[in-house]
């Protein structure tokens, strides 16, 4: 009896044990409202990127505050943030005081659910994605680094755009918070002077939302309603009444509308070739340089992952030829040896460090991709550094701007060069992360991340070599991987910072620095 | 003695057939000691997507070996304890991936046979088990299907109930919840049917079921087992259209297998030494790979 006695304790003493040290898993980035380190109170007169001027977008005059009709809405906003449920609150400590932050997390999450890439039909043949078919199978978009990177700049310039014209109008009109004019009103979170018409929540609430069902048609119903809350939140929360919302709502259609129409017309719905189109880019590269990639997966893949997304219409850089590198070593070249040798000998001798460091970035399938991982690390910094709404767009949408940019430069010199893989080249040859199916030259990661950590570093100058640090060790993390050459990702990181010196410059004539 | 020879290597290497140990109702006498070496290899070419049994060329034929040095001991002839330590390689025949190998999950157990009554050529006994896995190495769990292991502690609490007749046929049936932990994987955000901003995956736990039916021959010299087994994680997510498997996966398996062992005890030089071998072929699964597992071994046991 004493010995089942020992045993039974010693059993929930391991169960303790084991059980403890279980941490509760983070779904998103745990913050809190927080109080905006400037105004920007001349935000209004800021260039935004799809408009020639905030005042192009119009919305109607506010009524005065002493007005029947606003005060009606401030009693009505009032009782609205009376006896708050449990999840109205938990609404209101989610969506916080900068909601882009948040939207930004619900397109990383739609990224990482749709980056699946299509399956083989059983008789070997692989079945594309259809916006004209979004349930498929397989299903629309596959949400690969070059979809994820123009998805997040639509969504970054909208964000922006709205907000500089909300910005425009909130000082134009002067309408003061509600907790201001109506001291009875309580105001979830950090106090401040920014007016309150139009709501700059709903601006984030209505473009975000529409941005991202035209990029995820299969998602309308959980957007619709993950904004519907983000809308009432604005109100449980004590931050603008109706006519604020109303307004706001406006100017997020206009400049929906005008973002949806550029996105139209990118050339993005041309990239994903026919199998001639893409026989006749492979030949190009061979009368040119005499070698070509070639998909190894099985069965093989006819046509590359978006052979003209190198075509798509850029924001900040004139040609796409200006930030293309010259030419790869020839592969069976000195030069390629040195390269292939230092995978086969970094294969052999993979340290747990280098794993590791292959792992973290790897961003492959089924995750938020690379353009991804980088707006998680702007939105920590967007925390750290206390940016208010108005300053956290425009850092998302210089940023996805030239993570962009970026990737339709790499794109354009992967299917111009056209370089084999080291699979492709070197015999035997095995990997620790899965070989993507597109050229090598130059590697995406490096060219994604070259650009991400400088514009990065323009807007958060003392984390200048934190960034440039992660930037070069993404692009370290492909060799460690297997599957680029250390030429891939040295050019690549060279030709991201290229694209990135067009987007700072952009950015430095915007009136922010001001 | 010759008895408690027989019955010391039968406890060292039953149930390993099952891809579990510690699962029969055998104690080792006070102060003997049985170790053992055991040799599994899987098999799959098909493995299940969520319920959806597919083949993946990429992966082509996926072999798993697990090599399985153990130890038994008898502390008291009703509390026994156990240690085994894994060495797992894995390879594909389809793919650019590399495979792995390395020391998995150190486990260690504890038996106590609660109860064992005979009435007449009948006898009935009941034990419980618990067995404790931890990772030896810092192994990526998160590189599946090729992953050594799943990363992760995990505790066993078990529960045994056996019949015999006439020393000859025997019944056996087990329950077994499995709680697991977390693993650490290498990557600072991962897709589970919601997004995680972590590096630390929960493992589903599971709950397993073993029924056996046993039999002697040959003059107790050799032993013949039959067995059905399932083993069931009680949450999880499924893995994606195409996609890689993951430690967060809801794995579920059933099969069926043989099990032969032969003693040696009639040849005098040998005498203390089984040799063993068994068959087992998963029937159902999901997240999981549809393997066909053959097992060698042998063992060797005596008395301080």
């Amino acid at each position: 009896m004493k010995k089942i006695f020992a045993i039974s304790l010693s059993v929930v003493l391991v169960i303790a044990a084991v059980t403890s040290c279980e941490n509760d898993l983070p779904m998103f980035f745990k913050f809190s409202a927080y109080e905006f380190s400037g105004l920007d109170v001349d935000g209004g007169s800021w260039q935004p990127i799809l408009f020639s001027s905030a005042d192009d977008i119009v919305i109607d005059d506010p009524v005065a505050v002493n007005s029947a009709e606003y005060q009606a809405e401030l009693a009505a906003l009032k009782s609205a943030t009376q006896n708050l449920s449990g999840s109205q609150r938990e609404a209101v400590e989610y969506w916080t005081n900068n909601p882009a932050i948040r939207w930004n997390e619900i397109a990383l999450e739609l990224a990482a659910k749709y980056n699946l890439i299509p399956p083989p039909n059983p008789d070997g043949s692989y079945t594309l994605p259809s916006p004209a078919n979004p349930q498929g199978p397989p299903p629309f978009p596959f949400a690969h680094p070059p979809y994820t990177s123009r998805m997040l700049a639509y969504l970054s310039v909208a964000q922006f755009d709205g907000l500089i014209a909300a910005w425009y109008y909130k000082y134009e009109h002067n309408r003061p918070a509600p907790y201001v004019t109506d001291t009875s009103i309580p105001y979830a979170y950090k106090k401040n002077s920014l007016p309150s018409y139009p709501s700059d929540g709903a601006v984030i609430a209505t473009v975000s939302r529409d941005i991202l069902k035209a990029m995820f048609p299969l998602e309308h119903d959980y957007l619709n309603a993950k904004a519907e809350e983000h809308l009432n939140s604005l109100q449980w929360s004590g931050s603008n009444t109706t006519s604020d919302i109303e307004a706001g709502k406006t100017i997020g259609t206009i400049v929906k509308t005008a973002a949806l129409a550029r996105a139209s017309t990118d050339k993005m719905s041309a990239a994903q070739t026919p199998r001639p189109v893409s026989d006749a880019i492979k030949q190009a590269a061979i009368d040119r340089f005499g070698w070509s990639w070639d998909n190894q997966e099985s069965p093989q893949r006819p046509v590359g992952l978006t052979p003209l997304f190198g075509q798509v219409t850029m924001w900040s850089v004139p040609d796409v030829e200006d930030v293309r590198p010259g030419p790869p070593p020839a592969p069976g070249s000195a030069e390629f040896q040195v390269a292939a040798n230092e995978l086969k000998s970094i294969a052999k001798n993979l340290t747990e460090k280098q794993r590791k460091i292959a792992n973290w970035w790897s961003d492959g399938l089924g995750t938020y991709t690379p353009p991804g991982h980088w707006n998680r690390r702007a939105k920590e910094y967007i925390i750290k550094y206390g940016l208010n709404p108005l300053r956290t767009a425009r850092t998302f949408a210089y940023l996805n701007m030239a993570v962009m940019d970026a990737g339709i430069a790499c794109w354009d010199a992967k299917y111009y060069y056209h370089y084999p893989r080291p699979i492709q080249t070197i015999p035997g040859f095995k990997t620790i992360l899965g070989t993507p199916n597109f050229p090598a030259y130059t590697s995406g990661h490096s060219t994604f991340s070259g650009a991400a950590a400088d514009v990065l570093a323009y807007i958060f100058p003392p984390e200048t070599n934190a960034v440039r640090a992660w930037a070069e060790e993404a692009g370290e993390s492909r060799i460690y991987g297997g599957i680029h050459y250390r030429f891939d990702a040295e050019v690549g990181l060279a030709q991201g910072r290229a694209v990135a010196a067009y987007t700072i410059s952009r950015a430095q004539q915007d009136g922010a620095d001001n | 003695m010759k008895k408690t020879l027989l019955v010391g290597a039968f406890f060292c290497c039953a149930g390993l057939l099952y891809g579990q140990t510690f699962s029969d109702a055998i104690m080792m006498k006070k102060k003997e000691i049985c170790f053992a070496f055991m040799f599994d290899q899987g098999k799959w070419d098909q493995y299940w997507e969520g319920n959806t049994l597919i083949k993946n060329m990429n992966i082509g034929t996926f072999t798993r070996n697990t090599y399985m040095p153990m130890i038994a001991y008898g502390i008291t002839d009703k509390l026994n304890i156990l240690l085994v330590i894994p060495y797992v390689n894995t390879e594909s025949t389809g793919g650019q991936l590399a495979g792995v190998k390395g020391f998995q999950d150190v486990n260690i157990g504890v038996k106590y046979e609660a109860f064992k009554k005979d009435f007449g050529k009948h006898r009935v006994s009941a034990l419980a088990v618990a067995q404790f896995g931890t990772p030896m190495t810092n192994y990526l769990s998160d590189y599946m299907p090729y992953s050594l292991g799943l990363g992760t502690q995990e505790l066993t609490g078990r529960i045994i109930g056996q019949y015999e007749f006439n020393k000859m046929v025997y019944l056996r049936g087990s329950v077994a919840y499995l709680w697991r932990g977390q693993t650490e994987v290498e990557r600072p955000y991962y897709y589970a049917n919601g997004s995680y901003y972590t590096t630390y995956m929960d493992v589903p736990s599971a709950v397993n079921y073993q029924a056996i039916l046993g039999g002697w021959l040959l003059n107790h010299n050799l032993r013949l087992e039959a067995s059905y087994a399932s083993l069931n994680c009680v949450s999880g997510d499924d893995i994606r259209r195409w996609n890689m498997p993951q430690p967060t996966n809801k794995m579920e398996v059933t099969n069926a297998g043989f099990f032969a062992q032969y003693y040696l005890k009639a040849f005098e030089p040998l005498k203390g030494f089984s040799v063993m071998a068994a068959y087992s072929q998963v029937l159902e699964g999901r997240n999981m790979g549809k393997s066909a597992n053959i097992i060698g071994g042998v063992t060797y046991q005596f008395t301080f």
